[in-house]
């Protein structure tokens, strides 16, 4: 197998796919293209790898070598026009003047670029390096094992929506094309192709919100496509300021430029990132993820972990080596590490487990611009090292939240009380997933923990960090106890769930174990390339993977660092006592909780007390939201108005 | 390389069997010190112990099957995180690592439907969110004077005279020392686990443990103790005798603050912890930007 | 063995419950932690949480409202453990012995282990009382073994 047939099959199966799961309503037909699917797109992940690892780390394919017998580069202007056009009705139809507005003005500006100069571009159109790869990894893994999730999950939704025919079929199928157009953006090298799949995102994710078709779902969809038509128009104008300022479109050669502090460069790069801040739900733009929120759980598990937002940071991060160490990088790593503490502010107060796991995805996110607008060594390892692990622990746990969704008919922390007992398998999966968000030895902290190494030199990111980290071990300890509570049961049953989605989160909840187990093997074999090759020469803090994390300065002294190999073997020997302690656990040593003596006679849950007048009472306790410090309404439209004046300064420094 | 291993594991093997002898000894003497300054003769300096072995002599009483692991996993990263300290490993990280440990307890306490268990836990968690970002400015501030967040080249001559870090961090000390009550759940902060059962909180966190469950959070509470008295010789290391004595000095402060203040609202303390820790922490590591 | 028996008699903590008394046991029973007669030197604590407590002391006589309340408590304290009554009331139930609502003394309820009489009792007794039932915690410790080995 050539590059060639990989990049095809990796971007051409998933539509075929698409068009299988459209045409075909059965669930049969369907069950098998999505699984044979997903099989094709983790052969085509690791072909990659293979190829990728011995062609020397990078892959270039040139639009000559493709042969194509048409005009690629004018299809997909066509198909670009279309879109807009596409969008501009979507508006039109909901009345939406400020979509209509929007597309307009980006399919003007593109006539006009395309009308006034005749555009050069580039040959080289498809450039697969380390960090195209792992982006790929991501999408291909992930994303499939999502959409396997999906055929379990689907049916059981359906199932509860009472819809009269069946709308799956569409549902998969925009999943596909999702992953297509996501699979094309991370190893495209051409501007405005990535415009292209950009907006085909855009709309996926529009017309995946919108799927229940309910007032709130299009009312949610058609906000976050505004708000990501905002970021296309960025995108436009910054293709049109980066091409009067170097001449090409070509991303590689725009990555061969180092920044200086004038010229137009500096204002392509932050549209850029404007562009990126709004794809990936950076404040102030959050409103549309956490809207995104009402569509079906697999939807939520894609947006946030592998697909879209990712693909803001992902751009971001390919972009941060050229303004590395300037002004707009410090602005773009102030920016993010406000979103960060700003939204873990916010998720403490929030009892709605979905939108704690939004408000989370939108921290982390803003950890992973951080670190990229500091875009040292360090930090942007640990930037990739974070987009990594948070998209494999994230996609869990929005599965294991819409797995108890179904369940117990809540998303409300506090109605998960007791869960261990009526689901252990998904209980168990979820804590370990949510304890791999949060704490050591598992990889999101270590990249925590990198990034905080690498923002000493930056005092307001610095301490933006620290507290939002703090934020953070709040709001994740809540929700673990809460679900971990449970009275004595001589017998567990475990809970029955569809294979597909059980099947999904035990193979989600491996390689979280996996990859934090080995996360020196992962940045070894992928991390670390990516690094040498896009800040080549900088003499610098560096890190070294050989058995764990470690931080080499450029003296060659080791200042910082990490083996997280043995505190795994704590947990494992914790796990391995467990079977032991249930053992010794045995009835009779069974007592209620302490209730001031006033437990009533039958109940050994403590559940009920003897109130006054031999009454019977229910013990209820809450957990603390400090809704009062850390209240949504209260917080919002103080970071945006903070976020929106940052991003000024940043336009403000670069103009 | 091999004699490093041996050396490695040898000082692993002394810390886990010294640091509880240690840490329960100077419990014994902190009690016997608070019983003195209440002008009371105390229990015998070995009582921690006795404590501890008649709680592991007890029945074993169980709320739910899993309080015993939480327990567990409480006791192994506070000695996990008293072992790299000992190795002089990553400080940062061992902050991780003793949060792990923290968090453990918190899920052990949530963990049974007991009102008492699970305010004390809320209220560790306010305490955790407190102290967390203070302990991350002082290794900041470390870093920033030492260029390395290793503990290894603080120890390294700790019998040579030299500058102690003291020298460039004193508000960073401060704000340590002001946590560190926090920590060692001293008054006025003792709000997660009071004192004196008979409280509103009965005791808070650790209500439903019982046993060797609570023999097994005793034990822990030792090595947080050796550790932290181990953070505070860091700051003057060089000699370490001087780093000791010192730490011993500010133990001795921190019991005469229990004796002398009663217990706050958590609030107050949220409020005065960021605004005077981080304030503190701050304004010293600002300088040290600057110097 | 000799360890975990001198470390049970050498550290009785202590659960004091007051079921009907008149305040005057209870005084004289927290009286015993001040300075003057300062308990904790046979590391006697008050730990007021069941699970914690090795030794329950009752002031007052049982009546029915507080007889579920007391066995609750008892019952939530890990073997060996112990129960103190202290004062007139907690022995027989004293002057209130007769009342229509009063059952008698703790004994009516609980297995008592140690009676301390007087009225009300005085702090020297009451901490002998405790000292007594804690030298009997191994002896009790010893007897539940057996009989889990013939049952």
């Amino acid at each position: 197998m050539d590059k060639y047939t990989l990049l095809a099959l990796a971007i051409f199966i998933p539509l075929l796919s698409a068009f299988l799961c459209y045409t075909f309503n059965k669930p049969w037909v369907r069950n098998t293209v999505v699984f044979v699917t997903a099989l094709i797109m983790f052969a085509v992940a690791g072909g990659f790898v293979y190829y990728l690892i011995h062609s020397g780390g990078k892959i270039e394919i040139s639009l000559e070598s493709l042969h194509l017998p048409f005009d690629v580069g004018f299809i997909f202007k066509l198909f670009d026009f279309l879109l807009l056009a596409y969008i501009a009705d979507i508006g039109m139809k909901h009345k939406k003047p400020l979509i209509v507005f929007l597309s307009v003005l980006q399919a003007v500006a593109l006539l006009v670029f395309e009308l006034v100069g005749s555009v050069k571009e580039p040959h080289v159109v498809f450039v697969i390096d380390y960090l195209s790869l792992i982006m790929l990894l991501l999408v291909s893994v992930i994303g499939p094992m999502i959409t396997i999730f999906a055929t379990g999950y689907m049916k059981e939704h359906e199932h509860h929506q009472h819809l009269e025919k069946s709308r799956q079929p569409r549902f998969f199928a925009i999943l596909f094309i999702f992953l297509s157009a996501m699979n094309a953006l991370v190893m495209t090298n051409n501007l405005s192709w990535m415009l292209f799949f950009w907006e085909v995102t855009t709309l996926c994710s529009f017309l995946l919100i919108s799927h229940d078709g309910n007032e709130k779902a299009v009312k949610n969809g058609l906000r976050a496509l505004w708000i990501n038509m905002l970021g296309g128009l960025a995108f436009v104008f910054a293709i049109i300021v980066i091409y009067n300022a170097l001449g090409t479109l070509s991303l590689e050669e725009l990555l061969r430029n180092r920044m200086v502090s004038a010229g137009l460069l500096p204002v392509g790069l932050g549209l850029l990132c404007f562009a990126g801040f709004t794809k990936s739900a950076q404040f102030p733009f959050q409103s549309w993820l956490l809207g995104a929120m009402v569509a079906p759980t697999p939807v939520s598990a894609l947006l946030h972990s592998s697909t879209m937002v990712k693909a803001g940071v992902y751009l971001i991060v390919r972009i941060a080596p050229v303004f590395s160490g300037t002004t707009l990088g410090t602005m773009v790593a102030v920016a993010g590490a406000f979103t960060f503490v700003g939204a873990s502010a916010i998720a403490i107060s929030q009892s709605n487990g979905k939108r704690v796991l939004a408000y989370s995805t939108i921290a982390n996110l803003g950890l992973i611009v951080c670190c990229a607008g500091i875009g040292s060594y360090v930090a942007l390892g640990a930037a990739v090292l974070l987009m990594i692990f948070h998209a494999i622990s994230k996609a869990l746990l929005f599965l294991c939240v819409g797995t108890i969704e179904l369940e117990i008919g809540s998303r409300d922390i506090e109605d998960m009380q007791g869960l261990f007992k009526k689901m252990p398998f998904t209980t168990v999966i979820a804590v370990i997933g949510m304890i791999s968000m949060l704490l050591p030895p598992f990889g999101v902290l270590l990249t925590k923990w990198l990034a905080l190494e690498a923002a000493v030199k930056l005092p307001l990111v610095l301490i933006c960090i620290i507290i939002g980290s703090a934020f953070t071990l709040v709001f994740w300890s809540k929700w673990i106890g809460i679900i971990l509570t449970l009275s004595f049961h001589a017998k567990y049953k475990m809970e029955k769930l569809p294979v597909a989605m059980s099947a999904t989160m035990a193979v989600l909840v491996l390689a979280v174990i996996f990859t934090g187990v080995d996360i020196s093997m992962i940045f070894n074999a992928v991390v670390a390339p990516f690094l040498t090759e896009s800040l080549k020469g900088l003499p610098e803090t560096v890190l070294n993977g050989t058995n764990g994390l470690w931080l080499v300065s450029e003296s060659g002294r080791m200042v910082g660092g990490f083996s997280s190999f043995y505190f795994f073997m704590i947990l494992f020997l914790l796990f391995l006592l467990y079977p032991y302690i249930f053992r010794s656990s045995k009835a009779e040593l069974w007592k209620p909780p302490y209730l001031c003596g006033a437990n009533t006679e039958e109940d050994f849950k403590g559940l009920e007390f003897n109130a006054p007048a031999d009454t019977v009472e229910h013990v209820i306790v809450h957990n603390y939201y400090f809704a009062g410090a850390f209240g949504e309404a209260n917080i919002t439209p103080w970071a945006n108005f903070i976020a929106g004046a940052i991003i000024m300064i940043m336009f403000g420094v670069v103009i | 390389m091999d004699i490093v291993i041996l050396k490695d594991i040898l000082t692993v093997a002394a810390t886990i069997i010294l640091a509880p002898i240690i840490g329960g000894l100077l419990t014994g003497i902190d009690r016997k010190i608070t019983a003195r300054m209440q002008s009371r003769s105390g229990p015998p300096i070995l009582q921690p112990f006795y404590d501890l072995i008649k709680l592991l002599g007890k029945e074993r009483l169980i709320v739910n099957q899993t309080q015993m692991m939480f327990a567990l996993g409480h006791l192994f990263f506070a000695v996990a995180a008293l072992a790299m300290f000992m190795l002089g490993q990553d400080l940062l990280m061992i902050l991780f690592i003793m949060a792990f440990s923290s968090i453990m307890l918190i899920m052990g306490a949530m963990s049974v439907r007991s009102p008492y268990s699970k305010i004390g836990a809320q209220r560790e968690i306010v305490q955790i969110m407190a102290y967390e970002p203070v302990l991350i400015l002082m290794v900041v501030g470390i870093f920033l004077s030492t260029g390395s967040f290793m503990i290894r080249p603080l120890f390294s001559d700790m019998f040579s005279f030299g500058k102690p870090l003291l020298y460039d961090l004193p508000l960073v000390f401060i704000a340590f020392i002001y946590v560190l009550t926090i920590k060692l759940r001293k008054s006025p902060f003792d709000f997660s686990t009071s004192h004196h059962g008979h409280q509103e909180l009965i005791k808070g966190i650790t209500t439903e443990f019982s046993g060797p469950q609570l023999a097994v959070i005793e034990l822990t509470h030792w090595y947080e103790l050796v550790l932290f008295l181990g953070l505070i010789t860091m700051f003057f290391a060089r000699p370490v005798w001087i780093g000791i004595g010192i730490a011993l000095i500010c133990y001795f402060c921190e019991i005469v603050i229990d004796n002398i203040s009663a217990r706050m609202t958590w609030k107050w303390m949220l409020q005065a912890t960021w605004i005077v820790g981080i304030g503190v922490a701050m304004t010293n590591i600002i300088w040290l930007y600057l110097k | 063995m000799g360890l975990v028996k001198k470390s049970r008699i050498k550290s009785p903590w202590v659960l004091h419950y007051d079921c009907t008394s008149c305040n005057g046991c209870d005084i004289e029973t927290l009286a015993c932690l001040t300075p003057l007669y300062d308990v904790e030197r046979f590391g006697i604590i008050n730990v007021g949480n069941p699970k914690h407590a090795d030794i329950l002391v009752v002031t007052g006589s049982v009546n029915k409202r507080n007889e579920r309340v007391l066995r609750n408590l008892y019952n939530q304290m890990p073997e060996p453990k112990a129960v103190v009554a202290v004062g007139a009331c907690a022995c027989t139930g004293g002057i209130f012995k007769d009342c229509y609502n009063v059952l008698g003394g703790v004994d009516k309820v609980l297995p008592v282990d140690v009676y301390v009489p007087g009225c009300c009792a005085k702090p020297e007794a009451i901490i002998d009382g405790i000292m007594l039932a804690a030298s009997k915690l191994e002896e009790k410790a010893e007897a539940l073994k057996e009989a889990k080995a013939h049952a």
